[in-house]
């Protein structure tokens, strides 16, 4: 699980024991390398915490890090600042990759934050009762329907035949979907703006946007995927 | 991840697997959706109106075993029920007869809602109000 630290939480350098905090991978007194840092992904490569990410400013700062940390670097060095290089390397690739990915990223933030998102906090919110707001009511009745023509539509494969009313309403569902996912992504793109720009207020509201949009998206994704893998059989 | 004998027998012999007619008065329907994992599952009860049991109960589950076993589990449970005895089964009853883990713990949250979207739409139908139940109800739009 995530850990939020306070960087303002100075630790001591272990070779020269000046107290630096807690994000770097390298001492900035003694420029000898750290162990992993506790800190947050954003502190890691130096970004400002926020859902848009300068992705240039993202891609130098993680390929100048690589290079330090590189293994390569520390063969000979002693058994510490090896498994710290090995370490480093781990934390500033998983840094990289989260942060990169639009999806991963707002994730990432909003679990940050103190947003309770992914599968495993699924109904727990309110004491164990499950939040009939989360779920994107509008478009349950539809995905019921859809899941029901794939299987007919599964059904009708196995067995040799080609039903084309079937498939051509499949085609159509797969379209509307995938527009509806764009919409998704737009909504996202808002709320982003709105999280990065906004005051506390602001991005309480916007944050639960965001969670709900997410679910929407799963739910979304999770169709068109089905439908192409259906469609494609 | 290894599921339980209890949720691959479920999940292999699903019971009450169906459709009863949803424009029929005796029956009431519950359609709920899981977005974190984008599961669906629609249950439906026929009520004696008479006796307010539940005689006759069905399902279909779009998602995983564990949503497949939750929903099967449920139907089995409330087949037999008055309406009020359904209501007092909780989620975690089917977890604990399925031995479900943490991760799968909201297919089992999936089925207690299923099984109370289909009695209040049944309440509803039949002008059986309950506080609780219509608070409820409303709060979900």
């Amino acid at each position: 699980m995530l850990k939020v630290i306070d960087s303002a939480v100075p630790v001591a350098c272990w070779a020269c024991s000046v107290a630096h905090n807690d994000s770097t991978l390298f001492c900035p007194h003694c420029s000898k390398i750290q162990p992993p840092p506790e800190s947050d992904y954003f502190q890691v490569l130096g970004l400002q915490r926020g859902f848009q990410v300068d992705l240039d400013a993202l891609e130098r700062e993680f390929h100048r890090l690589s290079r330090k940390v590189h293994p390569d670097r520390f063969a000979r060095a002693d058994e510490n600042e090896r498994q710290w290089s090995l370490a480093d390397t781990a934390l500033l690739n998983d840094a990289y990759r989260t942060l990169k990915d639009p999806l991963f990223r707002t994730e990432y933030l909003l679990k940050l934050e103190g947003a309770e998102i992914g599968e495993e906090h699924a109904g727990k919110d309110r004491k164990g009762q499950s939040d009939p707001s989360r779920v994107p009511a509008d478009l349950l009745e539809e995905v019921f329907e859809l899941n029901m023509q794939l299987e007919e539509m599964r059904m009708a494969r196995s067995t040799g035949e080609i039903d084309s009313v079937l498939e051509n309403g499949l085609v159509l569902a797969k379209k509307k979907f995938e527009s509806l996912l764009a919409a998704v992504d737009l909504d996202l793109r808002t709320e982003w703006k709105a999280w990065d720009t906004g005051d506390a207020a602001a991005r309480k509201t916007s944050e639960k946007s965001m969670v709900a949009l997410l679910d929407r998206r799963r739910y979304l994704r999770n169709l068109v995927r089905d439908v192409t893998e259906t469609l494609g059989a | 991840m290894a599921y339980s004998d209890k949720v691959i027998d479920h999940y292999n012999n699903p019971r009450n697997v169906g459709q009863l007619d949803k424009a029929s008065t005796e029956v009431g329907t519950g359609l709920v959706g899981a977005p974190e994992c984008g599961d669906v599952m629609r249950l439906q009860i026929r009520v004696n109106p008479e006796t307010q049991v539940i005689e006759e109960a069905k399902f279909k589950t779009f998602g995983c075993g564990s949503a497949i076993a939750s929903s099967s589990l449920a139907t089995e449970w409330i087949k037999g029920k008055t309406v009020s005895d359904a209501l007092e089964i909780k989620n975690t009853d089917i977890v604990k007869e399925l031995s479900l883990p943490p991760v799968k713990i909201h297919c089992s949250v999936l089925a207690e809602d299923a099984i109370r979207a289909a009695i209040g739409d049944w309440k509803k139908k039949n002008g059986v109000s309950e506080p609780a139940a219509v608070a409820a109800a409303q709060s979900a739009h």
